[in-house]
């Protein structure tokens, strides 16, 4: 075990920093969707409190903080107030274990009058050997905080909302499960980092047990599972509940859902578990389908020694090599962020009938289908026929 | 004092109270809610015992799909606090609680005594790395057990069946 | 004494098989007086995925103090068999419910025809 003081407190602060990152995010993207949805239905949005309306966000969070603590009678009392939180920590925690950057490899350095041993950091809150399920298992726990709130707000809406959305979730969780299934075929790992190493270097394959190359294309999954990819993302748009699957809040018939009866800084946490959820899922499609935080055509080592060529020391090249490849992940993350913003305000919501069509009778067959079909191909491309 | 002891006793506690709670409590919803506390737990112990695939699935199947459609199922209910949630009748719950006891009882006394009888690997053996372990277990599930294997397919296609036989809705809400 | 010594033991002793075994027996108990107690149908399936659980976690037990992976193979099937009886259990509750408004394990003595 070489776990001293210093390796412990960096893997603190750094499971501090994303989580605060994830935080942090959320006002930022509140008004994204903002500005988006005003832009894309040719209004202005909020632009009146500093420049672009970026100061809204600071209005929005002393709103919401200073905002009464509103408490309806006869509510389960400590179901009403762990309901955010229980929407909170899933998403935080699913984030946490997807890694946002190459591990950092530290070499050997004093510091204070002692040596620090070699470390290696990876680039998210912690490590776990079976990452996508870890991941899947986890989100899936955001299911009760549904549960939970609509269930002690005592309000027919809240939980006739809460109940559809659970029932949505696990119907989408079906197809969630199965459209990875052939990634992980694919790259026949569980765990987030081998996948990504497998997703460097230009496109090579094996066609009938020769080794094909395409040199003007990247590594990527979506090349072998254009389907798969389509099929995840739809079912994380359900998993997340997001229009068009928003049926839990939908406005016209349930007011506003499991929420309705909420107010205030537990709003907010509902809010930031929500943002959080869709951060974890583009965090995954990046990851399975985009390379994750691969920069096409440019691998981690040249990058390191470009950076030692001009002069900065192995652990400096280390870090900054990590910090690059970190901004690729990020701006994969953002844009599908807002295509999640992007689709909320261009497709009108399902009616709930359709919604559970769509997941039982189209989602799942394809995906099973996707399933085999992956299997199949991948048996008759890898063996070698000749 | 050894992080494993205090991590083992904690997960251990956590579990037994959130257990007894699902039983005493008066209310089913909150029993399905401890319940579902007591197999997240338990889940992080199976990660104690590196046995992490079967971790993943714990929270899948266990706490992400089964006890979600058990609150679910409770909530559409809309159970309050039941009055008569126990059985009556003092003689019987003395001799249905006392043979529980007397159960955990021997269980424990049969685990003591049977110390050192059955050979025990090393386990500190470098860790199991969760991608092999999971491997093995998959080669395994298609090899020896595939029998097993397809007969729980078959099992659970039957259980679909079954589902929506029983609870289906004269009229229904399709055609 | 001398099982007074043998508790001390256990509770001094590093953590090993037998802590994990008789965290299970525990468990096991609990379910098992859920089961014999309470009357509520669907309380009582929640004390039986108790109790299946209890077993689950000796199954992982052994198999991890044996370096045996067959263990986790059972685990698998009776977490299948788990979800398959708690779906079959709530549909027949959910039925049962719809026709008497209520989930009392005596009224399902109508199931007898």
């Amino acid at each position: 075990m070489g776990a001293d003081l210093f390796e412990v407190s960096v893997n603190l602060v750094k499971m501090i920093i994303i989580f605060v990152m994830m935080v942090q995010l959320v006002p930022l993207l509140v008004w994204v969707e903002r500005r988006g949805s005003a832009f894309i239905q040719n209004r202005l949005g909020p632009n009146r409190v500093g420049p672009l309306g970026l100061t809204q966000l600071l209005a929005d969070a002393v709103k919401f903080i200073f905002k009464e603590e509103f408490v309806p009678e006869k509510t389960k009392r400590f179901l009403f107030y762990a309901a955010p939180v229980v929407s909170l920590v899933p998403a935080a925690i699913a984030f946490g274990a997807i890694p946002l950057s190459l591990p950092i490899n530290i070499e050997q350095f004093e510091m204070f009058g002692s040596t620090f041993g070699p470390y290696r950091f990876a680039f998210q809150s912690f490590e776990v050997g079976i990452g996508i399920v870890f991941v899947l298992g986890i989100s899936s726990l955001g299911a009760y905080s549904m549960l939970m709130a609509g269930w002690s707000s005592n309000n027919k809406y809240s939980l006739l909302g809460a109940l559809r959305s659970c029932a949505q979730m696990i119907s989408y969780e079906l197809a969630l499960g199965l459209s990875i299934v052939g990634i992980l075929l694919l790259y026949g790992t569980f765990d987030f980092a081998t996948m990504i190493d497998a997703q460097q270097g230009p496109l090579t394959f094996m066609l009938l047990g020769k080794e094909v190359s395409v040199p003007f294309l990247p590594n990527w999954g979506i090349f072998y599972q254009p389907l798969g990819a389509i099929l995840f993302f739809t079912a994380v748009f359900a998993e997340t509940n997001r229009t068009p699957f928003d049926l839990p809040e939908a406005e016209a018939e349930l007011v506003a859902g499991y929420h309705t009866e909420y107010s205030g800084l537990k709003m907010n946490m509902f809010y930031i578990g929500e943002y959080g959820h869709m951060m974890a899922a583009s965090a995954l499609m990046a990851v399975f389908y985009f390379g994750g935080y691969d920069i096409p055509f440019l691998s981690p080592d040249s990058v390191r020694e470009t950076f030692l060529g001009w002069g900065l020391s192995a652990n400096k090249a280390a870090i900054a090599t990590a910090f690059l490849f970190h901004v690729s992940m990020f701006a994969k993350i953002l844009f599908f962020l807002w295509v999640f913003i992007w689709v909320r305000w261009t497709i009108p919501r399902f009616r709930y009938d359709q919604l559970m069509d769509l997941g039982w009778k189209t989602m799942l067959p394809w995906a099973l289908a996707n399933t085999i079909i992956t299997a199949i191909v991948i048996y008759i491309m890898r063996t070698n026929w000749s | 004092m050894d992080v494993s002891i205090l991590l083992f006793y904690g997960l251990a506690t956590i579990i037994v109270f959130f257990a007894l709670a699902v039983v005493i409590s008066d209310n089913p919803i909150y029993s399905a809610l401890y319940l579902a506390i007591t197999m997240v737990t338990l889940a992080f112990v199976y990660f104690l015992l590196k046995a992490f695939f079967i971790a993943g699935v714990q929270l899948i199947v266990y706490a992400g799909a089964v006890m979600v459609l058990f609150v679910m199922v409770m909530m559409m209910f809309d159970l309050k606090k039941e009055k008569n949630s126990f059985s009556k009748g003092k003689f019987a719950n003395f001799i249905k609680v006392g043979s529980a006891g007397w159960l955990c009882g021997l269980i424990f006394a049969s685990i003591m005594l049977s110390k050192g009888m059955l050979p025990l690997a090393n386990t500190n053996t470098p860790q199991a790395v969760a991608d092999t372990s999971t491997k093995e277990l998959a080669i395994l599930l298609y090899t020896d057990y595939i029998f097993a294997f397809e007969l729980l397919g078959l099992l659970l296609l039957l259980i679909a069946v079954g589902a929506v036989a029983v609870s289906r809705i004269k009229g229904g809400t399709h055609e | 004494m001398n099982s007074l010594n043998m508790l001390g033991d256990f509770f001094l002793s590093p953590v090993g098989i037998n802590h994990y075994l008789g965290l299970s027996a525990i468990l096991f108990c609990i379910g098992m007086v859920g089961v014999l107690r309470r009357r509520n149908v669907l309380v009582i399936l929640m004390s039986i995925e108790l109790m299946l659980n209890a077993v689950n976690l000796s199954f992982v037990t052994f198999s991890h103090f044996t370096q045996n992976i067959n263990g986790q193979i059972m685990v698998f099937f009776v977490m299948t068999i788990a979800a398959a009886e708690a779906g079959v259990g709530l549909a027949i509750a959910v039925t049962i419910f719809k026709r008497f408004k209520e989930v009392n394990i005596e009224f399902f003595e109508q199931l007898k025809g």
